[in-house]
C-alpha cells in the first residue's frame, strides 16, 4: 500500500486492476487549522459585529443598554429624520464632487508626468507625498489655507483688495472645500494606477502609429486611452468605496455644518450612535451606509468580470 | 550555574523593590479639559504664578503631586468637551477615576449609574455641601446626592474693548460703557458703533458654531420670562418669544453688526486685534483679556478694557444661563486607598478654589466669592452680579450637549438667512423633541 502510494500514477503497470490513489485535493480537517487563525478573527472582528449590528437596529438601544426590539422603527425614524436624509445627499454630492475630478485630474498628471526625466520623477514624488500625510495634518493644513482674515487664501485677496470666498462657513461652498482637500489629499493613488496602465501599453504600437503619421491627439484617442479603460473603471469603483466613507474631512474642517450641510452619513452615525447614545438608530443608519456601499461594490465586481470575459 | 545563581538574585531583587510598601504610591487617572500648556506651566507648581484656565489648572495638579508623594496623578487632556471620548471609555469600562464635566452633562452620566455619590467621601474629608454657593450646589446636585464637586459657575459676558467704545460716544460720565436697555437700543448703538469705527459692534465665532447661539437664546429666553422647559422631556421653542430672539440677531447679522466668518481662534484674535467693540465669550477669558489689557501696545490696553454680564434687553426676570464645571469620580471597585486619594484631590480643589476663581470664572464657595481676595480680582464686582443672574436649565433635562447642537444648528440656519426663521424654530422644537421622546 505505502509503495502504491509513493509511486508515481504515471509509472503504474497499464494492465491488472487499477486501485484507487489516494485523492490528494480531498479535504481534510486537519487543513482547517490553516485557516483558523484567520478565521478567528475574520468571524470575531468583522461577521459578529455586523450581525450585531444588523441585531441592534432592530432594537431601541443607547450605548450602556441594549433595550426592547422595535422592528423596523429606527428605519422609520431614519427615513423621517430630514438630517439623515440631507446627509446621504450630501455623500452623494460629495462622491459627485470628487470621484470624476479625481478620475481625469489623476490621468492628466499621469499622461503629462509619464516621461523618463528628472523633472517628472520628482513632480511624481511631490504630487503622491499628499496622499501619506493623515487626515488631521491634511485638514489642518487645508483650515489654515481657508481661515478667514488671516488665512492664505484671505492674504492672497487681501493683496487685491478683495474678499477670499468663505470655503468653511459659506453654505455653499462648504463642501466644495472639503472636496478640494479631499482631492489634494486622494490624488496619489489614481496617478499612480494610470501611471502604471500607461507603462504597460506596448511600444510598438506606438511606434507603428509613428510610422503611420498618427498625430498626437490620435494616438491619445485610439491607442492610449482605449489600452488603460479598465484601469479608468476600477479608479472610478475604488474612488466611489472610499469617498462614500468621507468622515475625518467633514468632521474636522466643518464639523458637519454650516446646518448639517456638509455632515456625511458616517458623521450623521457617529452624532446619533456615540453623541447622543441613540445606539439602534445609529447601527440603522450603518446598515443603509453598508447597502449603498455593497452596491457600489457589486458593481465593480460585474463591471470587472464582465470586461474579463470579453478579453 | 553561576550566572544563573547571579540572575535569579537579581530577579528576586527587583520584585522586593517594585513590592515593598516604601514604594507604593496610588496612582490616580484624571481626565479634563481646559487644554494643554505643558510647554509654559508643565513643571510649574506655583498656581499663583500662573494665568487662565490651563495655566492654572496644569500648576493646581502639579502642586498636588508635589505635595501628595504617597499619590500620583496621571494627567489625559482631551479635546472640549470631550464627551464623546468619556461615552466611550464609560462603555468599555475604563473610564478614568476623576473628570470634568459640566453640571449640566452631569444627569446623563448619572442616569446611568455611571458616577460615584461624593456625599460621604466629601464629609469625610471635611467638605461639607452647605459652603458650596447655591448655584454650584443645585448645579451638582442630581436626586438629592451629589454627584460631581463643583469647582465655579460660568456665563457668557460682553467683553467690551473701551477704546473703540470712547470713539463711539458710549460711555457715561464715569467712564463706563453704555450698554443697551432693549432689542431696538441694541441695534441702534450698533449702528452708531459701525457708522463712528467702520467696525463691527460685536465679534461672535459664528462658523460652526452651536454652544454660542444656544447660549443666547437661552439668555434672551430667561429674560422673557419663557418656560420652554416646563416639561424636562417636551421643549417649547415654536414660540414668539423665541422668535423675538432669533429676529433680533438675525437683524444684528443681516446688518453687518458682527463678524460672520470667524471660528472660536480666530474670533479671539480678532477681538485682541481690535477688530470689533463686543467679544461675547465667557468667564474663562476674563484673566487672560485682563493680562491683555495690562500689556503696552495691545488693542485692549489702549483704551482699557471692560467686561459686564449681558445687558438686561426684555422685561422679564433678570437672568442669564449659566452652567458650572465640575469633577467627577466615575463609580467603580476601588481599594480604600484609592477612595482616600480621591478624597484628598478634591478636598484640595475644594481649597484652591480661589486660585481657579482667576481664570474668570464664579468661585463655587461662598466663603471665597465673599473674600476680599476675590473682590480685590479685577472686573469682579462688574460681573458678581452673574451669582445671582446665573440660571441653568432644570437639571432634570438630558443630552443637553446634543440639544445645543440642534440649537445651534437651527438657529445659525435662520440666522444667516439659509432657512425661515419660522421653519427653524418648528425644526429646531422637533428634531430636540424627537432626541427627548427616543432616551
Amino acid at each position: 500500500m505505502a509503495d502504491r502510494l509513493t509511486m508515481p500514477q504515471t509509472a503504474m503497470p497499464a494492465a491488472g486492476v487499477r486501485t484507487p490513489s489516494a485523492d490528494i485535493y480531498a479535504p481534510q480537517w486537519r487543513n482547517f487549522m490553516f485557516v483558523a487563525p484567520f478565521l478567528f478573527f475574520f468571524t470575531t472582528l468583522l461577521v459578529f459585529p455586523l450581525l450585531w449590528g444588523m441585531w441592534l437596529s432592530f432594537h431601541k438601544a443607547d450605548t450602556f443598554s441594549s433595550g426592547n426590539f422595535i422592528g423596523l422603527g429606527n428605519y422609520v425614524r431614519l427615513f423621517h429624520d430630514k438630517v439623515f436624509l440631507q446627509s446621504v445627499w450630501n455623500t452623494f454630492y460629495f462622491v459627485l464632487l470628487t470621484v470624476p475630478t479625481l478620475a481625469l485630474l489623476g490621468l492628466f498628471l499621469a499622461l503629462c508626468l509619464n516621461r523618463r526625466t528628472r523633472t517628472a520623477a520628482v513632480l511624481r514624488t511631490l504630487f503622491f507625498s499628499s496622499s501619506v500625510l493623515s487626515v488631521t495634518i491634511v485638514t489642518l493644513i487645508w483650515r489654515i489655507v481657508f481661515i478667514p482674515n488671516v488665512g492664505l487664501l484671505s492674504t492672497i485677496y487681501g493683496w487685491f483688495g478683495a474678499t477670499a470666498p468663505a470655503f468653511i462657513s459659506d453654505p455653499s461652498l462648504a463642501m466644495i472645500g472639503i472636496a478640494i482637500a479631499t482631492i489634494w489629499w486622494c490624488i496619489g493613488l489614481p496617478m499612480m494606477l494610470f501611471l502604471s496602465a500607461l507603462q504597460q501599453i506596448p511600444q510598438d504600437i506606438y511606434e507603428a502609429a509613428a510610422l503611420d503619421n498618427a498625430s498626437r491627439w490620435q494616438t491619445l484617442r485610439s491607442i492610449t486611452l482605449p489600452s488603460i479603460k479598465r484601469t479608468f473603471i476600477l479608479v472610478v469603483i475604488i474612488q466611489i468605496v472610499l469617498q462614500f466613507q468621507l468622515f475625518g474631512q467633514a468632521w474636522l474642517m466643518t464639523r458637519g455644518g454650516p446646518n448639517n450641510l456638509t455632515k456625511p452619513i458616517v458623521l450623521y452615525i457617529y452624532d446619533t450612535a456615540f453623541r447622543r447614545w441613540d445606539l439602534g438608530l445609529g447601527a440603522a443608519a450603518s446598515e443603509i451606509l453598508f447597502i449603498l456601499i455593497l452596491i457600489a461594490a457589486m458593481a465593480q465586481y460585474l463591471v470587472t468580470r464582465s470586461r474579463g470575459d470579453q478579453t | 550555574m553561576k550566572l544563573k545563581k547571579i540572575l535569579f538574585a537579581a530577579v528576586s531583587a527587583g520584585a522586593t523593590a517594585l513590592a515593598s510598601p516604601s514604594f507604593a504610591t496610588t496612582e490616580l487617572n484624571v481626565q479634563r479639559f481646559f487644554g494643554a500648556c505643558d510647554a509654559d506651566f508643565g513643571t510649574n507648581t506655583d498656581p499663583t504664578k500662573a494665568v487662565g484656565e490651563c495655566g492654572i489648572i496644569t500648576s493646581l495638579i502639579n502642586k498636588f503631586n508635589a505635595d501628595n508623594p504617597d499619590v500620583h496623578v496621571n494627567v489625559t487632556t482631551v479635546e472640549w468637551p470631550g464627551y464623546d471620548q468619556l461615552t466611550a471609555q464609560f462603555a468599555s469600562g475604563d473610564a478614568p477615576d476623576i473628570v470634568t464635566i459640566h453640571e449640566s452633562v452631569l444627569s446623563d452620566y448619572q442616569s446611568k449609574g455611571l458616577l460615584m455619590p461624593l456625599d460621604d467621601l466629601l464629609k469625610s474629608v471635611g467638605v461639607t455641601p452647605d459652603a458650596f454657593t447655591d448655584a454650584a450646589s443645585n448645579g451638582a446636585t442630581k436626586d438629592g446626592k451629589i454627584y460631581g464637586l463643583p469647582i465655579d459657575s460660568w456665563t457668557m459676558l460682553y467683553h467690551i474693548n473701551m477704546d473703540l467704545f470712547k470713539q463711539v460716544g458710549l460711555v457715561n460720565a464715569d467712564g463706563t460703557p453704555i450698554l443697551p436697555k432693549s432689542p431696538e437700543e441694541l441695534l441702534a448703538q450698533a449702528e452708531q458703533f459701525k457708522q463712528k469705527t467702520g467696525k463691527p459692534y460685536f465679534v461672535q465665532n459664528l462658523a460652526n458654531e452651536t454652544a454660542l447661539y444656544t447660549r443666547n437664546l437661552y439668555t434672551y429666553l430667561f429674560q422673557q420670562d419663557s418656560d420652554f422647559f416646563a416639561d424636562p422631556k417636551h421643549v417649547k421653542l415654536n414660540t414668539p418669544e423665541a422668535k423675538n430672539v432669533i429676529e433680533m440677531y438675525k437683524a444684528i447679522f443681516d446688518k453687518g453688526y458682527t463678524t460672520k466668518d470667524l471660528d472660536y481662534g480666530g474670533s479671539i484674535n480678532a477681538f485682541l486685534a481690535g477688530e470689533g467693540g463686543v467679544h461675547l465669550n465667557g468667564t474663562w477669558v476674563v484673566g487672560d483679556y485682563n493680562a491683555q489689557s495690562e500689556t503696552k501696545g495691545t488693542a485692549l490696553n489702549k483704551g482699557g478694557y471692560a467686561v459686564y454680564p449681558y445687558p438686561q434687553l426684555f422685561g422679564g426676570a433678570h437672568a442669564q444661563y449659566a452652567d458650572g464645571h465640575t469633577w467627577a469620580v466615575s463609580q467603580k471597585d476601588r481599594t480604600p486607598e484609592q477612595t482616600a486619594a480621591i478624597g484628598k484631590f478634591l478636598k484640595f480643589f475644594a481649597d484652591n478654589d480661589f486660585e481657579w476663581s482667576r481664570t474668570g470664572h464664579l468661585p463655587a464657595y461662598k466663603a471665597v466669592i465673599a473674600s476680599d481676595a476675590f473682590k480685590a480680582l479685577p472686573h469682579r464686582n462688574a460681573i458678581a452680579a452673574v451669582a445671582d443672574l446665573g440660571k441653568p436649565l432644570p437639571s432634570a433635562v438630558q443630552r443637553q450637549f446634543a440639544i445645543q447642537d440642534i440649537v445651534g444648528e437651527e438657529m445659525s440656519a435662520a440666522i444667516s438667512g439659509q432657512k425661515d426663521v419660522d421653519a427653524a424654530l418648528a425644526d429646531m422644537e422637533s428634531r430636540i423633541n424627537e432626541l427627548l421622546a427616543n432616551i
